[in-house]
C-alpha cells in the first residue's frame, strides 16, 4: 500500500462491455492525493460507468481499479466508508428534513459525532434545516447531495454531474461549494460535460468519447496542445465581410446576431484579414481576437465534424 | 465475502426515517389507520342490525274485528315487526308498488268469523286464510316471509292451547355464539395487513429506485439484508399499531368477543413477510412504479372477495371455494379466526404452518431477487 500512497485513484485498462457494447474501453489514469480530476464527455460516453465501477457499484468487464489502494473488485466494505459519492440526478426521502437528511446518512456510516451543523455550513443549507426535501428546489437539492456525500468525512469525493440541470444562478453557487472542498484538500472526482466548470474546477482533464480516453491533460496544457490556431470575431452588419473572407480561402462562420467567426492558424493571418477587409471597402463595429477555450478543444476532440469548419489548419498532432 | 451483513444502527436508521414519512403523509396515515376502521364501523353497523333485525310490515285489516286487531298485536308482540297499517280501501298490489313495500298482508274480511268456526267446530275444516302480498324481487323479503312464518306457527300453537310436540335446541360447534362482526373484524385485520406491506413495499421500493434513492444508497455501508429487514420491520410496527386500532375500535364500539392471544402476533408477523417478500418481488419484475402497483391490484382483489375476508368462503361455488385454498390471505383469514373466535389451537397450527411456508418461500425469493447495488446481488 505504501507504494501507492501518492495516489488516490489507480485505474489500469478498464474496459466494461453490456451485451456486447463496450461502454467503457481501455481506459487507464491516475488521480493524486488532493487533486481535482474531472472526465468530460458527451452523454452516453461511459462516464457514469466509469464513476461507478469506481464507486463499487458495477463490477469492470476487465482490468484493474485501485482505490486507496484497494481493488474496488475485493474491499467493496473497505473502501465505502472511505469515499463520498454524489450519483447521477441525486434524489432522498420526500418528507424528510435536510437535518434528518443528514443525521440518517450519517448513522449508515456509524459517525460518532457528526459535524451536521457544519456540513450544512458548507453547503449553505442552515437556514433550510427543517425544510423537507420535496420543498428544496433543484440547487438546494444537488447541495444537499453534497453534504451527503461529506457525511463520513470521505477521503475522495465522486461528482457525478453535479450541476446538470441547474440554473446559472444554482450552478455558480455549486461551484463555490466544489471549490471550497477543493481548498480543503480534498481529492475530488468529477464528470461533466461543462467545458466551463471542468476548466474552472480542474487539475486535470480527461476527455472521453465512445468509452475512450481521447486526450488528457491540465485545461490549460489541452488548450494549448490542441488548438494551434487563432479565433477571430469581427462584428459587423457588412455582407460584403463574408465574402472577401471567403474569397481569401478561410471558411468563416455566420451567427444570427451579425457576427463572424473566422479560425486562423498564425498572427499574420489576422494582418492579412484585416487589410483585405479595409482594402475591399467592408465595415465591421467590432473585433476579438482569442485563443479557443476548452469547449472548442472538446468539440475537436468529440465531434469529427469540426475539422472540416476550421479551414486552413491541420489536425493537431 | 462480507460477513457484517446485519446493522443494528442503519435498521434503526431505516426505521425511524419510514416511520417519520409515514406520519408526515396523511393520506398514507389515513388509509393505513383510519380506513380499516371505518369499514369495520360500516360494516359492523349494518350487520349489527342484522344480527337483531326488526322488519318493517304493512298489514291491511279488513276485518276490523277484535279477533283480527289481536292478530295485530300479537305480531306485534313478536318484537320482530314494525308494524304500519294499511287502510282498508286501497288496492294492496297498487299499494305496494306506490309505497315501495315488499311485503304487506292481508287479514281479510270475515277473519273472526271464520276463525271462530274453525275452533269451535271441525278441526278438519279448511284454516283461515291471511294473504301475504310480496315482491319476490326485493333483497331479504323471503327472510321476512320466513319469520313471519314463524311468529305465526308461534300464535297458532298457542291459540290450540297444546304444548309443542317436538322443539328442537341448537347447540353451537364454537364456545360460544358468535355473532358477524366478530367474523367479520379477523377478516378486516387480516386483509389491512396484507394491503399494507403489499403496497407499502412496493410503493416504497419502485419509488425509490425510480428516483435513485438506491443508487444512492448503494454507496453507502448499507447491506440487502440490513435494507430488506428494515422494510419488514417497519412494516410490522405499523401492522402491530393498525391492529391494536382495529380492535380497540371494534371491542369499544361492538363489544365483540375475540380471544387476543399468541397466535394474533404469529398471524400479524406471518401476513407482514408474506406480502412484503411478494411485494418485493413484483418490484423487481416489474422495474416500473405503476406496473407494479397494477400488479398489486390484480393479485390484491381476488384474494379480498375471494379468501373469505367479508364473507365465509362456503357461501361460494364449490370450485371458488377450491380456488379460495389457493390464496394465501385465506389461511390467514382461517387461522385468525380459529385463533380469535374458536380458540382451537390445532386449527390455527396447520394454518399457520401453510401461510408460514408460503411467506418462508416468498420471503427468500423477494431476497434473492432485491439488489441495492447497480448490478447482481
Amino acid at each position: 500500500m505504501t507504494q501507492n500512497n501518492k495516489y488516490s485513484i489507480e485505474v489500469h485498462h478498464l474496459t466494461k462491455h453490456y451485451k456486447g457494447l463496450s461502454a467503457v474501453d481501455n481506459i487507464s489514469f491516475t488521480v493524486e492525493k488532493g487533486e481535482v480530476f474531472a472526465l468530460l464527455g458527451p452523454n452516453g460516453a461511459g462516464k457514469t460507468t466509469t464513476v461507478e465501477i469506481l464507486n463499487t457499484i458495477r463490477t469492470p468487464t476487465s482490468g484493474k481499479v485501485m482505490l486507496l489502494g484497494m481493488d474496488v473488485t475485493e474491499k467493496k466494505y473497505d473502501i465505502i466508508p472511505r469515499i463520498g459519492v454524489l450519483p447521477q440526478g441525486f434524489s432522498s426521502f420526500d418528507r424528510i428534513t435536510v437535518k434528518e437528511t443528514l443525521q440518517y446518512y450519517s448513522r449508515l456510516f456509524c459517525c460518532r459525532k457528526p459535524d451536521i451543523d457544519g456540513l450544512m455550513a458548507l453547503v449553505n443549507l442552515k437556514d433550510k434545516a427543517a425544510v423537507q426535501y420535496k420543498n428544496l428546489s433543484g440547487g438546494l437539492k444537488q447541495r444537499l447531495g453534497i453534504a451527503v456525500a461529506l457525511v463520513n468525512d470521505p477521503e475522495i469525493v465522486f461528482l457525478d454531474e453535479p450541476t446538470t440541470g441547474l440554473d446559472p444562478l444554482a450552478r455558480r453557487a455549486m461551484w463555490e461549494v466544489l471549490l471550497d472542498l477543493k481548498k480543503k484538500g480534498k481529492t475530488l472526482f468529477l464528470t461533466t460535460h461543462y467545458m466551463e466548470e471542468a476548466e474552472l474546477l480542474a487539475d486535470t482533464v480527461a476527455i472521453v468519447k465512445k468509452g475512450k480516453i481521447t486526450a488528457m491533460d491540465s485545461p490549460g496544457e489541452l488548450i494549448e496542445n490542441n488548438a494551434h490556431h487563432l479565433v477571430v470575431m469581427l462584428k459587423s452588419v457588412d455582407e460584403t465581410v463574408f465574402d472577401i473572407v471567403e474569397k481569401m480561402g478561410f471558411a468563416p462562420d455566420y451567427d444570427s446576431h451579425g457576427h463572424i467567426t473566422v479560425r486562423l492558424t498564425h498572427t499574420d493571418d489576422v494582418r492579412r484579414l484585416l487589410n483585405a477587409v479595409r482594402d475591399g471597402g467592408a465595415s465591421f463595429t467590432g473585433l476579438d481576437v482569442r485563443k479557443p477555450n476548452l469547449e472548442e478543444v472538446f468539440l475537436k476532440l468529440t465531434d469529427d465534424t469540426f475539422l472540416k469548419s476550421v479551414a486552413g489548419i491541420e489536425e493537431a498532432p | 465475502m462480507n460477513l457484517r451483513i446485519i446493522h443494528a444502527n442503519i435498521i434503526r436508521a431505516n426505521i425511524i426515517v419510514s416511520i417519520k414519512s409515514f406520519y408526515r403523509e396523511k393520506t398514507v396515515v389515513f388509509f393505513r389507520i383510519a380506513f380499516p376502521v371505518i369499514l369495520i364501523l360500516v360494516f359492523g353497523t349494518i350487520f349489527m342490525e342484522r344480527d337483531n333485525e326488526i322488519f318493517e310490515l304493512s298489514i291491511q285489516d279488513l276485518d276490523r274485528s277484535m279477533s283480527s286487531e289481536q292478530l295485530v298485536a300479537a305480531l306485534d308482540q313478536s318484537e320482530r315487526f314494525n308494524i304500519t297499517p294499511v287502510s282498508p280501501d286501497a288496492d294492496a298490489k297498487q299499494y305496494a308498488r306506490d309505497n315501495h313495500l315488499n311485503l304487506i298482508v292481508i287479514i281479510p274480511e270475515n277473519f273472526e268469523m271464520s276463525l271462530m268456526k274453525k275452533m269451535a267446530a271441525d278441526p278438519f275444516e279448511t284454516p283461515v286464510t291471511l294473504t301475504k302480498v310480496y315482491d319476490p324481487g326485493a333483497f331479504g323479503v323471503t327472510t321476512k316471509i320466513g319469520v313471519l312464518d314463524m311468529a305465526l306457527a308461534k300464535i297458532n300453537q298457542e291459540m290450540s292451547g297444546k304444548p309443542p310436540l317436538i322443539v328442537s335446541e341448537p347447540v353451537s360447534i364454537l364456545k360460544k355464539k358468535y355473532r358477524f362482526i366478530e367474523f367479520f373484524v379477523p377478516g378486516i385485520i387480516a386483509m389491512a395487513v396484507m394491503t399494507a406491506s403489499l403496497f407499502g413495499s412496493v410503493n416504497v421500493n419502485a419509488e425509490l429506485l425510480q428516483k435513485g434513492v438506491i443508487r444512492k444508497l448503494s454507496t453507502t455501508p448499507i447491506t440487502r439484508i440490513d435494507w430488506i429487514l428494515s422494510n419488514v420491520l417497519y412494516q410490522f410496527i405499523l401492522a402491530v399499531v393498525s391492529t391494536a386500532v382495529m380492535l380497540l375500535v371494534s371491542y369499544a364500539v361492538f363489544k365483540v368477543s375475540l380471544e387476543i392471544n399468541a397466535w394474533l402476533v404469529v398471524f400479524v408477523a406471518l401476513d407482514v413477510f408474506a406480502f412484503v417478500g411478494l411485494g418485493m418481488i413484483l418490484t423487481r419484475v416489474a422495474r416500473e412504479a405503476e406496473s407494479a402497483s397494477a400488479a398489486a391490484d390484480a393479485l390484491m382483489f381476488p384474494m379480498m372477495f375471494l379468501s373469505g375476508t367479508f364473507f365465509p368462503v362456503e357461501m361460494m361455488p364449490e370450485f371458488l371455494q377450491t380456488f379460495a385454498r389457493i390464496l394465501p390471505l385465506y389461511y390467514v383469514n382461517e387461522g385468525l379466526r380459529a385463533a380469535m373466535i374458536a380458540v382451537d389451537h390445532t386449527a390455527a397450527l396447520k394454518s399457520a404452518l401453510i401461510i408460514g411456508a408460503f411467506a418462508a418461500v416468498v420471503f427468500v425469493l423477494g431476497i434473492m431477487t432485491t439488489r441495492i447495488g447497480g448490478e447482481t446481488p
